[in-house]
């Protein structure tokens, strides 16, 4: 792969009050390229993405990012301020203006332009993690991040939902980074795995992280022979929320 | 501010009106609901509302403490102000450091120290009821002109930063990731806090600050559908409260504070039972 390199992080370690969360972890995210970021739960995943992002500093090493890269971002958590009143539409302004238009078309390619006027405290979590999804595509983003972007959703809405990150990347041209702690479903799309336990165990193409024996010794030998479950198709659409995506409610 | 005798200062020509201590008030009153209609919402976004409560019982302290040292109070205020959110976004984890125990050990010793200094104040020097529930009637020219200026400056601040400040509402992670600064944006926003506990304890009183800030947004919220739609709604529902605390102090006597407080409370309650006999009605 000769993309164009768009962040590099150099030995980069971090601990909190003497434990350590990251130890020396190196990579490299290039342009329009998919990077997964697997492992347990404690491995450290969240706290590098931050990292990447900005949120946490006062870490160890380097990281050599452009300052004008425009990242957009989906946290693992959005905690919906029920005080707050905010509609999807302006969800979706919150860090940069957007027209009509550019709202309409990121809103469509997550399948979610009928959410438009709606309240976000009154989305399901599917419904809120596609429409966090679409605005991360908002302002040509370099890069998008997307911390566990399945969770909460279930396992046909999940498959939708990688497909759904693979158009966006073909479409959009952006670097993708994801975190997530379902293995076997990492998806066919990814360029890059990156297996984190507190360090680097390994990192490469799906197919040669699933055979690496400190992925083994962390996931066992089921999780790396079920990876290729992304592979099945449904006879039948589902969206992100498990329902049927002929379905829609107003 | 919180002298006994204000010394009514005569004007001439232009500021003539002025002399009427009515319309002191109520324009008083007026900058208080235009700037705590946003500073409210923000802060009941950002749940710090209750440290503008601590902020208005510790500011007791600081008005001791500028009479001790022959300043005008509302510089006491403010530095006791600045002193604690500065000292609060110090610490690491600035939710741990807002947590109950300390609000509460702050804003008590804050109250009980400056009351003690007050205490200390030649007899007659200040008007302690007037701190604690305001004394918006005796608003003087000169409190006007400070209340004024230092609400235009947090207005303008408001207004530049608006779209950060809503951000980090909705989620400083998305707000830092995209290239907003989170932690300035933060320590903004507590200076803010500061200057309008400073602002405020002059209308409502030390003891009511948290009331305006909390009150009309809560009625507001429960038709607004954007963050701006409801900061306009609460500036309705402010001026409704000043409107109805103004008049019951006027003709009944009461103190202009707590009817303030009475009469937002009340407008929230008709709120809530017309919204309950629309949705009752059949369509």
């Amino acid at each position: 792969m000769t993309a164009e390199s768009l962040l590099r992080a150099h030995d980069v370690s971090y601990a909190v009050g003497g434990r350590v969360i990251l130890d020396h972890v190196s990579f490299e995210l290039r342009a329009a390229q998919i990077t997964t970021i697997i492992g347990p739960n404690g491995a450290g995943k969240s706290t590098l993405v931050n990292i990447v992002t900005g949120l946490v500093s006062g870490y160890d090493g380097r990281i050599e990012r452009p300052a004008d890269l425009r990242i957009g971002y989906l946290p693992q958590k959005v905690y919906v301020n029920t005080l707050m009143p905010l509609t999807v539409e302006r969800l979706l302004q919150l860090t940069h203006a957007a027209s009509k238009d550019e709202i309409d078309d990121a809103l469509a390619q997550t399948g979610v332009g009928y959410l438009r006027g709606r309240q976000v405290r009154s989305l399901s979590e599917g419904e809120l993690k596609r429409v966090l999804l679409a605005r991360t595509t908002l302002g040509k983003p370099d890069l998008i991040v997307l911390d566990e972007p399945t969770s909460g959703v279930d396992i046909t809405g999940e498959i939708r939902m990688y497909e759904l990150i693979g158009e966006l990347r073909s479409r959009l041209q952006c670097a993708v980074l994801l975190v997530s702690h379902d293995l076997h479903l990492v998806m066919s799309q990814t360029d890059q795995v990156l297996c984190l336990n507190q360090h680097l165990c390994c990192s490469g193409l799906p197919e040669s992280v699933s055979q690496h024996p400190e992925y083994l010794a962390l996931f066992g030998q089921q999780a790396a022979d079920s990876i290729a479950i992304y592979t099945h198709h449904h006879d039948h659409v589902h969206d992100v929320s498990g329902e049927h995506a002929g379905h829609r409610h107003d | 501010m919180f002298t006994t005798s204000p010394a009514s200062t005569r004007g001439t020509g232009m500021t003539e009106w002025l002399d009427d201590f009515l319309i002191r008030s109520l324009l008083a009153g007026l900058i208080m609901v235009a700037i705590a209609a946003p500073m409210g919402c923000l802060m009941v976004w950002q749940r710090l509302a209750f440290l503008s409560d601590t902020l208005g019982h510790a500011a007791v302290f600081g008005v001791g403490l500028g009479l001790m040292l022959q300043l005008m109070p509302i510089f006491g205020v403010l530095a006791v102000a600045l002193l604690i959110v500065y000292s609060l976004s110090r610490v690491s984890s600035f939710n741990t450091a807002l947590s109950e125990t300390t609000l509460a050990i702050i804003s008590h010793t804050g109250l009980a120290g400056g009351i003690i200094l007050v205490g200390l104040l030649p007899a007659g020097t200040v008007n302690l009821e007037g701190i604690l529930f305001g004394d918006l009637l005796a608003t003087t020219p000169d409190d006007l002109l400070s209340l004024l200026l230092t609400t235009a400056v947090l207005l303008v601040i408001l207004l530049q930063h608006w779209r950060a400040f809503v951000a980090v509402s909705v989620s400083r992670e998305i707000a830092q990731a995209e290239g907003i600064e989170v932690r300035k944006v933060q320590f903004l926003m507590y200076t803010l806090i500061a200057l309008l506990v400073a602002v405020m304890m002059k209308v409502m009183g030390v003891l009511l600050i948290a009331a305006m800030l909390v009150i009309p947004t809560t009625s507001a919220r429960l038709f607004s559908s954007s963050p701006e739609q409801m900061v306009s709604i609460s500036a309705l529902y402010g001026l409704g409260s000043l409107a109805g605390g103004l008049t019951s102090s006027y003709h009944f006597d009461w103190q202009t504070g707590p009817a303030i407080v009475v009469c937002a409370t009340a407008l929230l309650l008709i709120t809530l039972a017309a919204r309950r006999l629309i949705k009752l009605a059949p369509d």
